[in-house]
């Protein structure tokens, strides 16, 4: 089911490419099948998974690229898919967000052909990355996403789209080169007991692995019993995140023992990889590309980076960085912590700055991405709980601003604050939906964003990590977010109408197009925001099970 | 053994064919010549013989560097069509000269005696030179040749200088010799083994373009014809490669202590110089010199890194970034012929602006490449740089890795200014004919790339 | 043959370098300080003197000089390989025999190719 979710798309891409250029018209809609077959499988999938259970679910395992490496052993990587309680509200996000920006992708009208191929190979990367448990399908996923995201703000964006989409490319890729580096030191220190198992000849027959099996296999390691060509090295996520398959003595043996720099190597490959996803969620000081993409983008590309790829940073940070490295996380939580507050604040009061709405909205992203990291920083239940559903939360949020902003975009061309007043006259359904975004934004009771911060900075506070004066800095995001969103909407929506010339005529109000996929964000808003359930009940005993490793210290 | 016999063969063949009324008849012939090579090449797999009195090794190893080389080599020939329409150029002369110095990298891939390696040396880099200069009404081109001649042989001194003082320490020119010297040596090898391996290592780290011995790369890539420079990026690359792994993993393995940190130096050195100075050229051409000089600097790291890994590795880096380049440089002279400004080939980026809304092949194929040479997943070039690396976190050389990480970021930077022509600016760029063989080569090179990257196994499993 | 030498064995070598070395830059600072120097206008020119230049001294001489030289000196150096050959004719026998054949097919065919190059018509 999941290999579908990957597969379809591609599929999909691959069609579009090799339909004729005549039949243009049915490029959209290709792609607006393929995203609502996508949404539909994301809720096959989450009917067939199990919220009871910790553990991954829905597991589809294809042996994929073996490469003897002589005495080292041999490496094998799998295409190996699944997913848990963290994983899956991201997929889920990932179906509506593409579905909804396929409709938005109605209005490109420039290179039908090589948009909706892009469009479509974008959606099976995000996909992909979320459901990966292979590190190296993983990295691929998150890797290959970079370059339809780079054509399709840099052929399809505003004036400055080259500077943007190189910009935005050459961030994210430094920050991959870096997990790259961690990937490689873990793959030559982490075994897979099965295969290895099956190599040295304890059992015959993949199925025979039990617990016992691994368990021997892990303590033949420790006492340096297996030759090493025949270990099998893998980049099993799962092998990965276990302490016992790693090597002793390796470069990223759990024991620690090897100092880089004066640093123990584990340590150092956390700081690379927390870089890395960094980048992508984006802390600041690392967010500078975020801004510039997200002006340049056009809207549906907009929807897809703020409601999808910037939650692959954090879902990296879970999976990845704090998965494999616990200590690490233990260690930096405050340093790390401490970056999640500045964000907050940093993005907030920018936003409060800015003119345009676009990058107002993607000040307010970097701000509310924050309370991620603040949440997952605090290692504990609430916390990484409201850290999942903030993403969630803004996933749909975000993709709810953006739309919005590309509405007064597609009238006018003409996206600065103070070139309108008082649209709530012109535009009664815009400024309604509008407000409520807003609202919800900012953290009003009653919708998702109130849940999501709310939990997060309860985990922050709770933390015995993280001294409580962070939380109330914190805090004061939530006061920013309330006043650059209430200023716009009153610079924007309220007092007497007023608008420049030259948009005369334009500031029409919603079509059906639109509403279709603004009303129904706003009902995912309100209903996560009610019933919070919904989404807990995924994570948490993912999360329970998850904790536990943190509890040791 | 039997392809150097054959190559030499037909390239005298070759310069007699030249004296045919009709040129036609030389490409074709060439491409045969080639292929027959590379079969012969592989009667002898999986033996593992020694020729000419010891002189000559011929492995698995050497077999595989052996069949890059040709690759190239053929790609190379496949995309001269150009030859037989321009009057002034002489197509017999240039096929011979490729031949031979195809039989030059042979003997620097499968040396087993130093004297070998000067004389393969010596093969490859005369013809180089004599191609370089082939374009004779072009100014630079000859200006490039005299610059390559000048530089080159004084490497080739150093390295003479070198091996004489090898000889002078061992008593022997042999590979085995010199190993054995150093291990009966007691861990106290004479100085001089110190110096000579050091000079030995200057000249063939000038050959491979690697800083500080970098400097006539640029102007000699970008004064030699196109398809030469191709030729000579990928071709004495890879046989340089060759020759440093079987000098260092067969006679100087013993003192790695002594000469890794040195490499590794260099390494840095040479992947700051192509990285950092390729991104301010404005020249496509230019931009692939400095890039060939920090794809030198990667395969040092498999050098510096001299392991079990580093085999596998090099072969397989040097077979991504073969054909990598050979594509770009091919789709380099059909954009080039387009333009010219005062009679030259336009060889800047502004060359392949628009060139996807008319010849979405030849973009598509200029794309794949770049991100092989970019190292992007899914493409021979991520692997290759993946195996490097892994060779190098084995050995622990981090600070190096790091370095080597950055600077590939570095390099998606001016990789990328190409795809951003193409792609993203506003050309008026017509539809460009390509004759089919020519397509077929592209495509064939850019399909390897693609399957390489998908399923790196397939080649990893011949080795 | 002695096989081993000692540093001091090396001393004449070193003491004729110095020498040699010596002679060199002692000459040359020495007359240096003692000649003497009259600084005109004039002298200090770097033409002091002479008619003024007519031409091109580098003028082009035919390549085809160029050709029968180094063709000449390629021939004659490979004609040196038939001595030791001759030497030692009894001793390779047969084999020898046939390589030298190669040898001279091989030099024959690069004369034929120069013939039908028209390197040596001179016209």
């Amino acid at each position: 089911m999941l290999s579908l979710l990957i597969f379809i798309p591609l599929i999909g891409s691959l069609g579009v490419v090799l339909l004729p250029a005549s039949m243009k018209s049915r490029y959209k809609w290709i792609t607006l099948i393929c995203c609502s077959l996508e949404l539909l499988l994301c809720g096959a999938a989450y009917s067939a998974f199990d919220p009871t259970q910790s553990g991954y679910q829905l597991l589809e395992r294809a042996d994929w690229i073996t490469l003897p490496l002589g005495s080292l052993g041999v490496v094998s990587i799998d295409y190996l898919v699944g997913v848990d309680g963290i994983s899956l509200p991201l997929v889920l996000l990932s179906g509506v967000v593409m579905l909804v920006g396929a409709v938005s992708s109605w209005k490109i009208d420039a290179r039908q052909k090589a948009y909706h191929a892009l469009y479509l190979l974008l959606t099976s990367t995000v996909i992909g990355c979320f459901v990966a448990l292979d590190f190296f399908l993983f990295f691929l996923f998150f890797e290959f996403m970079l370059l339809p995201m780079y054509f399709l703000i840099g052929l399809w964006g505003g004036p400055r789209r080259e500077y943007a989409s190189i910009k935005f490319f050459l961030y994210t890729l430094a920050g991959s080169v870096l997990i790259l580096l961690v990937m490689i030191g873990l793959y030559l220190s982490v075994m897979d007991p099965v295969e290895t198992a099956l190599r040295v000849g304890l059992i015959q027959d993949r199925s025979e692995a039990t617990d016992e099996v691994i368990r021997q296999v892990q303590f033949l390691l420790s006492e340096y019993k297996i030759p090493s060509n025949l270990l099998v090295h893998t980049f099993d996520l799962r092998h990965m995140a276990k302490g016992g398959n790693y090597l002793p003595d390796s470069f990223l043996s759990v024991a620690g023992e090897v100092m880089l720099m004066g640093i123990p190597s584990r340590l150092l490959a956390f700081l690379c990889v927390f870089l890395g996803f960094a980048v992508k969620l984006p802390v600041v000081p690392l967010h500078t590309w975020l801004p510039d993409a997200h002006v340049e983008a056009p809207t549906p590309v907009s929807v897809v980076l703020a409601g999808v790829l910037l939650k692959i940073g954090g879902y990296g940070f879970l999976r990845i960085g704090w998965g494999l490295f616990p200590d690490g996380a233990a260690e930096y939580a405050l340093l790390l912590a401490g970056l999640g507050v500045l964000s907050i604040v940093y993005g907030g009061f920018n936003a409060l700055a800015q003119v345009d709405l676009k990058k107002m909205i993607a000040y307010s992203s970097v701000s509310h991405m924050g309370f991620v990291l603040l949440g997952i920083a605090s290692l504990t239940s609430e916390g990484i709980n409201g850290a999942v559903y903030q993403m969630a939360s803004h996933g749909v949020l975000s993709a709810m601003l953006f739309l919005i902003t590309g509405v007064i975009y597609d009238r006018t061309h003409d996206r600065r604050i103070d070139h309108y007043r008082g649209l709530a006259g012109a535009m009664p359904g815009y400024t309604a939906l509008t407000a409520i975004a807003f609202f919800a934004s900012l953290g009003l009771p009653g919708f998702s964003g109130f849940i999501g911060e709310l939990f997060t900075l309860m985990g922050s506070f709770q933390s015995i990590w993280l001294p409580g004066w962070m939380t109330a800095v914190a805090t004061l995001g939530i006061i920013l977010a309330a006043a650059y969103f209430l200023w716009t909407l009153q610079r924007m929506f309220f007092g007497t109408l007023w608008f420049r010339p030259e948009a005369a005529g334009q500031l029409t109000d919603l079509d059906g197009r639109e509403r279709l996929m603004l009303v129904p964000l706003a009902v995912l808003a309100l209903l996560l925001g009610i019933f919070p359930n919904l989404l807990f009940d995924l994570t948490n005993s993912t999360v329970a099970d998850w904790i536990q490793r943190f509890s040791i210290e | 053994m039997l392809p150097i016999i054959l190559l030499s063969v037909f390239g005298i063949v070759l310069l007699f064919l030249g004296f045919l009324k009709t040129r036609a008849v030389l490409l074709p012939a060439a491409l045969l010549f080639i292929l027959i090579a590379l079969g012969a090449g592989f009667l002898e797999w999986n033996k593992s013989y020694l020729y000419f009195g010891d002189m000559l090794l011929i492995n698995n190893l050497a077999i595989l560097f052996s069949t890059i080389v040709l690759i190239s080599a053929f790609m190379v020939v496949a995309l001269s069509g150009d030859f037989l329409e321009d009057e002034m150029a002489q197509p017999a002369e240039y096929y011979a000269i490729l031949l031979f110095s195809i039989v030059g990298a042979m003997m620097m891939i499968g040396y087993e005696n130093l004297i070998m390696l000067f004389v393969g040396v010596e093969i490859l880099s005369v013809s180089m030179y004599i191609l370089t200069g082939s374009d004779k009404r072009n100014l630079r081109s000859n200006e490039a040749a005299l610059k390559y001649f000048l530089m080159g042989s004084f490497a080739t001194g150093f390295m003479l200088f070198g091996m004489a003082l090898l000889y002078g320490a061992v008593g022997s020119f042999t590979l085995t010799d010199i190993k054995s010297y150093i291990l009966l040596s007691h861990g106290r090898p004479s100085l001089l083994l110190y110096m000579g391996e050091l000079l030995v290592l200057i000249g063939m780290l000038f050959k491979v373009s690697a800083a500080p011995f970098h400097f006539w790369t640029p102007d000699v890539y970008e004064g030699a014809p196109t398809l030469f420079t191709a030729f000579m990026s990928t071709v004495v690359k890879t046989a340089g490669f060759a020759a440093l792994l079987q000098l260092l993993s067969v006679s100087f393995s013993a003192i790695y202590g002594f000469w890794w940190v040195i490499l590794a130096a260099i390494t840095a050195l040479t992947l700051l110089a192509g990285n950092l100075t390729a991104v301010y050229q404005n020249s496509f051409k230019r931009m692939m010199a400095y890039s060939s000089i920090s794809h030198a600097g990667y395969l040092l790291i498999g050098l510096a890194a001299l392991g079990q890994q580093s085999r596998s590795a090099l072969v397989f880096y040097s077979l991504a970034y073969s054909l990598a380049t050979i594509s770009a440089f091919g789709i380099l002279l059909l954009v080039a012929k387009q333009h010219t400004t005062d009679g030259r080939p336009d060889e800047s980026y502004s060359a392949f602006n628009g060139l996807s809304r008319n010849n979405p092949l030849l973009a598509f194929v200029l794309a794949v490449s770049m991100l092989s040479l970019a190292g992007i997943p899914l493409t021979a070039g991520f692997w290759g740089k993946f195996m490097l690396f892994s060779a190098a976190v084995d050995r622990g050389m981090v600070w190096i890795l790091i370095l080597a990480v950055l600077m590939s970021a570095v390099g998606i930077y001016y990789y990328f200014r190409v795809v951003i022509a193409m792609y993203f600016r506003e050309g008026q760029a017509g539809r460009i004919r390509v004759a089919p063989f020519y397509q077929f080569i592209l495509i064939a090179a850019t399909a390897l790339t693609i399957i390489l990257g998908i399923v790196p196994g397939l080649f990893q499993n011949i080795m | 043959m002695n096989t081993t030498y000692l540093p001091s064995d090396y001393l004449p070598i070193f003491i004729q370098l110095v020498l040699a070395l010596g002679f060199i830059v002692g000459s040359m600072i020495v007359s240096h300080n003692i000649g003497p120097k009259r600084h005109s206008e004039k002298k200090d020119d770097p033409f002091e003197c002479g008619i003024p230049v007519k031409g091109d001294a580098r003028t082009p001489i035919s390549i085809k000089y160029f050709l029968i030289a180094i063709l000449f000196v390629l021939f004659d150096v490979e004609v040196i390989f038939l001595y030791p050959w001759a030497v030692n004719f009894k001793g390779l026998g047969m084999e020898g025999f046939i390589e030298m054949i190669l040898f001279m097919g091989l030099l024959l065919a690069g004369f034929y190719y120069i013939l039908r190059k028209g390197v040596l018509k001179w016209e």
